[in-house]
Order: structure tokens, then C-alpha cells, then sequence
């Protein structure tokens, strides 16, 4: 401490700093999707959701309570028959991975950190989806184990070479990766944890089955291409697609198409989240 | 170093930073000083690009913020002490954050230790007092070992001893040739830590200059004379060109004098006198005098007939 009032001291960090880059903003966000409680309760509630459900339409079935169809059981649907429950947990995880942020004010923080922003919300996705994804496979996985006990009953056969069944099993982890980053995208836009979950929640719950009932041309044309009436048909075996176009007017897309228009739905409200993302003060 | 060239941001239609030009050097606490919404908050978060400039523009080290390779080794920045997932884990929070910059977990231990938060470390956020919050807010700061330090209002709920120790660890990291850029409504709080003064008001810079300065540059000294014939001694000051005011009788202020040139002259006409006081002005009397028409929040004096008259009325209604 010789003099250091004389000769203005040059700074000289000591601590090690790497550049900022995408996959250490990927490793941000893994770190901080695990590190608040939401995340655990809702993908308990997903895996429980899927489980139980598989676990009820199998007994269900095996009582004829439900109309299982006719001909041998598909596990595929068995395996995916709680989506619309789970598809509603996964909703909530994807809308507070980012509005949680803005409630909080914890977005101030990730923004100072990685100032060129569209990066962190690509890693949030990245994130997000991945372990959706990830836990879908869990949770199918649980209920072919848990629903074993039925499928000599129902005849169910699980045949991977079989194109609708790939179809249907892949289906299931690309759904409700889609529903993530759909509610992800809405809660991006609100910025606000309740607006964005009131508001994917009504139209996967309520909006999109009740509109499917009006019959009013301009509604029945509109249906078909709402998120989740487009992209569930991606779960859908022949004849339960049958069964929804038979009491619905407006197009009938093919299970890809749907899962396609759904995708289409992340693709544009993410860009304008993202433009809006760079543009807001934050 | 920050520079800010002509910022100016506006919300529709009120201007909350108004053309704002300064400089912040490295090796120096520079305080940023002013009313409530005088634009402090948001000028500090168009330096970090939270905030748009709706015109003008600021760069730390000579670039944009977003254009720096490792943003958290050029500026560590605390801008509220809420700007934390109130579920997650102070040292959890600390982790994202180092991750951003691959800066190691045993630096983020280093910081909790730094700040005093060793025991709530694992505690979540959300239970946080406000001075916890400030200190993870600094620790935040810290992570990257910055060259350059914002800072703002830090002490803003902090005991004592916490501010003491923001008032030391903000000196310490200037004279480690670190850009310290602090601000505080709180004149007496600068008084004691910066060594240089930026004061705004209402969205603009009043002064920009050493704290020994901006004091100075109030009104000037004063001496306070008491005299049997101050009359006397008041024609004679005035004569030699000092502005003099007869607070009272007997009892005079002299300005653009200091007390050895008033008493030396009393001396040499001969008049007694019985007191020789120099008054210099403080920190505060020229913040006050900068921001006097400034002020965005008024407050109303106590005594007058709003406050006199309603108070009572109001207690017999709530009993």
C-alpha cells in the first residue's frame, strides 16, 4: 500500500471469467429450473396424472366401463390416455419457468447477466422441453409397468414396428413438449404468472372443447386448428380420429398436419415473444 | 469507466432522464446523488441495457453493455434487492447467475462469505429481510470480480453496521482502480463515502464534481461576527465591498470575507468584537440549495392547516 494515492492503481481481476455463450446460459437455466419447488410439484403431478389415468382406463376397460373400441387394445393409447391431465401440470411448469421471472423481478438479474436476451429464453426452452420430454418417457414407461396386469385381459399389444403405434408413442413426449413451449411462449408475452396460466389453462381446458361444440361455420372452420385440437391428434389411433371428425365440421387433419399446425403455433408466438423480449424494458 | 452521452429516456410523456451527459472514473467512489425520481434507478439500468435510452446512449469500458464478451467481468450491478426468485436458494441464485460466466462454485462460496451470508446461504430468498436481500444483491455484484461496480441506494435498509461496512468495501474496491458508481438520496451517506459527486435532478445533472466541490461551490463560507458596534462594523465591511446581513442586533453574516480579513479589519478601526465564528456549509446545505427546485415529491411543511386539521378528525373516525 505504497503510494497507491499517488498513481492511480490499474485494475487487475483475479478471479477466473469465462465469455458469456449459449451453453453456459443453458447451464444457468438447467440450474435454475431445478432450484425452485414448482418445478418438482408439477412433474410429480405429471407422472401421477399419467400413471394413474393409464392405470384407471386399463381397469376400465378391462370392466368394459369404457368403451375400449373394437378389436385388440393399442398400449400406446393405454400409455398416453392421461394426456389432457398431464398436458395441464406441464401448462403451469412451462408458463412459470419464464413468468416466474417477471413476478419475482429475478429477470433483472438474467438479463444484466446475458444482456443479449433472445438467448435466454431459446435456453429456457431448450431446458423446458428436454425434460418434458424426458419425463414423458418416465411417466409412459411407469404406466406400461403399472398397467401390465390388465394387458392379457385386454389383449393389448405394444408393437413398435407398427407405424401408428411409433406414431402414438413418440406422440406423447412431442405433445406435451409442444403444450410446454406453448404455455412457455404465452407466459413469455404476459410476463405475469396468473394472466399467462388463466389464460393457457382456459383454452386447453375450456375454450377449445367448447368451441368444438358450436355450430357456427366460422368456429367449425377455426376448431381444428387450435393448439391442442390439432396437436392431439398426433395421440390419436384411427379409429378415435374417425370418431372426431365424425362430430366435427370443420378440416380433418392428418395426425402430423395437427401436430405441425401446433408447432407452427410455438414457432410464431415464440418469434414475437422474442422480438417483444428485445424490445421491452425489462 | 461509464460514459453517457445525451441519455434521455421518457415514459409517454414524462421525461425521467433528460439529456444526460457524465463520466464515471475508475479509482474513485462516484456518488450519484438526487431526489426520489430524480432518474437515478433509471439511468443506472440503461448502463446495463434493462432499460432502453429513448435517446442519447452509455457504454462502460468503451462499449455497449451487451457488446462485452463476459458482461459480468466488465459490470457488477446491484439495482434493487428484489430482482431474485424469492423460491430459490441464496446460494442457488448465486450459482445460475456464476454459471452464465462458468465462474466457479468455490468463487460463489467466496462472495456468501464476503457478504456476510454464510448462515441464510441455504436459506430461500423469499424469507429475506431487506438488508439480506442487499447483501445477496452484492454478493451478485461481486460474482465476476468487475471492473466496474453499480451500485444502487445499497445501504437502503441496512443496519448500521451494514452500512459501515458498504461505506468501507465501496472505498476498498476504488482504490483497486475499480469504476464505483453509487447512488443514494442520502447526502449524509455520501458526505462519508464518495470522493466525487454526480447530482441530478428531475432528469438532469446539477453538478458533476469533487464532493470538496460541489460543498464549496454553495453559496460560499459565511463568517458570523457579534459586535457591540456592529453597525459601525457593518458600514465598514460594506464599504470594503463584503456583502453583510444583520441577522439580529449586534450579530452580523459576512460573505466573500473569511474571519481573519473580518477581524483584522475590525482590529484596525478600533472596534471590539465578542464573537468571530467562520460557518462553513455542509454537504447537505448544498444538496439542498442544487435540488430545491427539483424536487419531484414536495412535501408539505408541518403545521399548516392540512395536516393540523385532518389529523385528528381522521383518529376519532379510526377509534
Amino acid at each position: 500500500m505504497t503510494a497507491a494515492t499517488a498513481t492511480p492503481v490499474r485494475f487487475q481481476p483475479s478471479v477466473a471469467v469465462r465469455p458469456q455463450s449459449f451453453g453456459r446460459t443453458v447451464h444457468s437455466e438447467w440450474i435454475k429450473f431445478w432450484t425452485v419447488r414448482s418445478t418438482i410439484w408439477t412433474l410429480v403431478a405429471t407422472v401421477g396424472v399419467m400413471v394413474g389415468i393409464s392405470m384407471l382406463a386399463a381397469w376400465g376397460s378391462s370392466i368394459e366401463a369404457v368403451d375400449a373400441g373394437s378389436g385388440p387394445m393399442n398400449t400406446a393409447q393405454l400409455l398416453s390416455a392421461g394426456y389432457q391431465m398431464a398436458q395441464l401440470a406441464i401448462a403451469v411448469l412451462g408458463v412459470l419457468t419464464i413468468a416466474g421471472e417477471y413476478s419475482t423481478g429475478m429477470i433483472r438479474s438474467t438479463l444484466a447477466a446475458v444482456p443479449r436476451r433472445v438467448p435466454v429464453l431459446t435456453a429456457k426452452a431448450f431446458v423446458l422441453s428436454g425434460v418434458v420430454a424426458g419425463i414423458s418417457l418416465v411417466s409412459m414407461a411407469l404406466s406400461y409397468v403399472a398397467t401390465m396386469p390388465w394387458h392379457e385381459d385386454l389383449g393389448a399389444t405394444f408393437d413398435l414396428t407398427n407405424g401408428e403405434t411409433l406414431r402414438m408413442t413418440v406422440g406423447l413426449p412431442l405433445y406435451l413438449m409442444a403444450i410446454a413451449a406453448f404455455a412457455f411462449a404465452i407466459g413469455a408475452l404476459l410476463r405475469h404468472s396468473a394472466a399467462a396460466l388463466t389464460a393457457v389453462i382456459a383454452l386447453l381446458l375450456v375454450i377449445e372443447n367448447v368451441l368444438m361444440l358450436i355450430p357456427v361455420r366460422a368456429i367449425e372452420l377455426i376448431s381444428p386448428f387450435l393448439p391442442s385440437s390439432a396437436g392431439r391428434r398426433l395421440l390419436f389411433d384411427a379409429e378415435t380420429l374417425e370418431a372426431t371428425d365424425a362430430i366435427t365440421k370443420g378440416a380433418h387433419l392428418s395426425p402430423w398436419e395437427g401436430y405441425a399446425v401446433l408447432v407452427a403455433w410455438v414457432l410464431v408466438l415464440g418469434a414475437v415473444a422474442a422480438i417483444m423480449l428485445r424490445r421491452r424494458d425489462a | 469507466m461509464i460514459e453517457a452521452q445525451g441519455l434521455t429516456k421518457r415514459y409517454g410523456p414524462t421525461t425521467a432522464v433528460d439529456d444526460m451527459s457524465f463520466t464515471v472514473h475508475p479509482g474513485r467512489v462516484t456518488g450519484f446523488l438526487g431526489p426520489n425520481g430524480a432518474g437515478k434507478s433509471t439511468t443506472m439500468r440503461m448502463v446495463v441495457g434493462l432499460d432502453r435510452p429513448s435517446d442519447g446512449a452509455v457504454t462502460v469500458n468503451g462499449r455497449h453493455y451487451s457488446q462485452h464478451r463476459a458482461p459480468l467481468q466488465e459490470v457488477g450491478v446491484l439495482l434493487d434487492a428484489k430482482a431474485v426468485h424469492t423460491g430459490r436458494t441464496a446460494r442457488n441464485h448465486l450459482r445460475a447467475m456464476a454459471a452464465t460466466h462458468g465462474i466457479s462454485t468455490k468463487r460463489v462460496d467466496e462472495v456468501i462469505e464476503m457478504t456476510g451470508l454464510t448462515s441464510v446461504a441455504n436459506k430461500r430468498v423469499g424469507g429475506f429481510s431487506l438488508g439480506m436481500g442487499q447483501r445477496l444483491g452484492i454478493a451478485s455484484a461481486l460474482l465476476g470480480d468487475p471492473q466496474t461496480l453499480i451500485l444502487d441506494e445499497p445501504v437502503n435498509g441496512l443496519d448500521p453496521e451494514g452500512v459501515l461496512w458498504v461505506r468501507n468495501l465501496t472505498k476498498y474496491l476504488a482504490s483497486q482502480g475499480r469504476t464505483v458508481f453509487l447512488s443514494s438520496h442520502l447526502m449524509s451517506e455520501m458526505a462519508l463515502t464518495a470522493d466525487h459527486l454526480i447530482v441530478v435532478g428531475r432528469g438532469r445533472v446539477l453538478a458533476d464534481a469533487p464532493v470538496a466541490d460541489v460543498v464549496a461551490g454553495a453559496s460560499g463560507a459565511k463568517v458570523r461576527v457579534r459586535s457591540p458596534q456592529a453597525d459601525a462594523l457593518e458600514e465598514l465591511l460594506r464599504h470594503a465591498g463584503a456583502a453583510v446581513i444583520a441577522t439580529e442586533p449586534g450579530l452580523l453574516e459576512v460573505m466573500g470575507r473569511s474571519a481573519e480579513q473580518v477581524g483584522d479589519a475590525a482590529a484596525s478601526a478600533g472596534l471590539s468584537l465578542h464573537e468571530l465564528t467562520p460557518v462553513s456549509s455542509s454537504l447537505e446545505d448544498a444538496y439542498l440549495q442544487l435540488t430545491a427546485d427539483e424536487v419531484e415529491y414536495h412535501s408539505t411543511a408541518f403545521g399548516t392547516e392540512t395536516i393540523s386539521g385532518a389529523e385528528p378528525a381522521n383518529q376519532g373516525a379510526s377509534r
